[in-house]
């Protein structure tokens, strides 16, 4: 494969699937800066993985595949590396917030998933999103029982927690 | 709230992005980045490779042009190029081993952990591997009439790369720590 033809794939792999791509940014870093640092790992990860890509998934499955897992490993390279990375100030950013304000009820939504770890993230996203036990399994490489116990338990968190008291009166 | 309404807030996003992106910054980044990407583990591989067989055939070069040479000094080249030699096999069976690892998540936890075994192993080994070096080289100097405080130098000095080895050491245990606790949350329900 040509550098060419894997810029035009990448490009339209952008344009398909950042929706699915800035959830991961945002569930997994909470800073600005981070979720530029975050959004450049992702886009790195997958750029590479333009040729390794045989079409035995969706591209869909194949994007969110390589987020969740650049997300994953970021977290704790990341927290390792807060204090010696370089300053968005001497860099340009790639990401800026889009100026439309977001439901706060999503907002929220996003600060309770910031409180699971890694691998919880990774599985109410894919829940979110729609992903099926047998989609999540595959991904994941975990059993699709085991799949259903873990969501189980995260769905009866985030019930939970909804139906406490907090700021946004939800 | 029940868990349909958590998932019409989360749907709610799909109509309006949340971020805009800079895509020439993006594209400048990858490419810096792919320019920049050496891996640490080959780097470190050939920089090894390339030290020990450098360092190795030259110190028995000038040994053996060099009348009155001692033993050590041969013992010490002969190590120098058998770590070389055991560097590289130990690469191309690393490479092998590549694309053993299924896409799933656990897949890739897999091969990162493995290719943080091995360079726990690999810099467990060179730690070990400055013993033999140092002892051969302040034999070899003390046998070539060097005075007694050069060769104490010489202990201090190699005290300090068993420090900076440990320290390199510690950073890939810790790295590997961390990916088997992931690997953990990841199969236990």
């Amino acid at each position: 494969m040509t550098e060419s033809e894997q810029n035009n794939i990448f490009g339209k792999w952008l344009q398909q699937h950042k929706g699915q791509i800035f959830k991961v940014v945002r569930a997994y870093a909470a800073t600005t800066m981070d979720q530029d640092d975050l959004f450049q790992e992702i886009m790195i990860q997958v750029w590479h993985s333009i040729p390794a890509f045989r079409k035995e998934s969706l591209v869909n499955t194949w994007v969110y595949r390589i987020a969740l897992n650049t997300a994953i490993k970021w977290v704790g390279k990341e927290q390792k590396y807060a204090k010696s990375r370089e300053s968005l100030d001497t860099v340009q950013a790639v990401l800026q917030e889009a100026k439309v304000p977001l439901d706060e009820r999503l907002s929220w939504l996003y600060e309770e998933i910031h409180k699971f770890d890694e691998i919880d993230r990774s599985i109410t996203l894919l829940l979110l999103d729609g992903f099926s036990y047998k989609e999540m399994a595959a991904m994941l490489g975990i059993t699709e029982s085991n799949v259903g116990v873990k969501i189980n338990r995260i769905k009866k968190q985030l019930i939970a927690r909804s139906k406490q008291l907090n700021p946004y009166g939800i | 709230m029940e868990f349909d309404e958590l998932q019409k807030i989360w749907d709610s996003q799909n109509q309006r992005p949340m971020y805009m992106i800079n895509e020439d910054a993006l594209h400048n980044r990858i490419h810096t980045k792919k320019a920049k990407a050496s891996h640490i583990t080959n780097a470190s591989e050939w920089l090894l490779i390339g030290v020990n067989a450098g360092a190795g055939g030259l110190l028995l070069g000038l040994t053996v042009s060099k009348v009155g040479s001692t033993v050590f000094m041969y013992l010490l080249a002969g190590w120098m190029l058998i770590t070389a030699l055991a560097v590289l096999v130990s690469r191309i069976r690393r490479l092998q081993r590549e694309n053993r690892f299924d896409r799933s998540l656990v897949g890739e936890l897999d091969h990162a952990i493995a290719m943080t075994t091995y360079q726990v192993r690999l810099s467990q080994l060179m730690r070990w591997n400055n013993l033999p070096i140092a002892l051969l080289v302040i034999a070899g100097l003390l046998e070539g009439g060097k005075p007694l405080w050069f060769a104490f130098a010489l202990v201090l000095f190699f005290i300090l790369v068993n420090f900076a080895s440990g320290w390199e050491h510690r950073f890939y245990q810790s790295r590997k720590l961390e990916l088997e606790t992931l690997q953990r949350k990841l199969q236990q329900g």
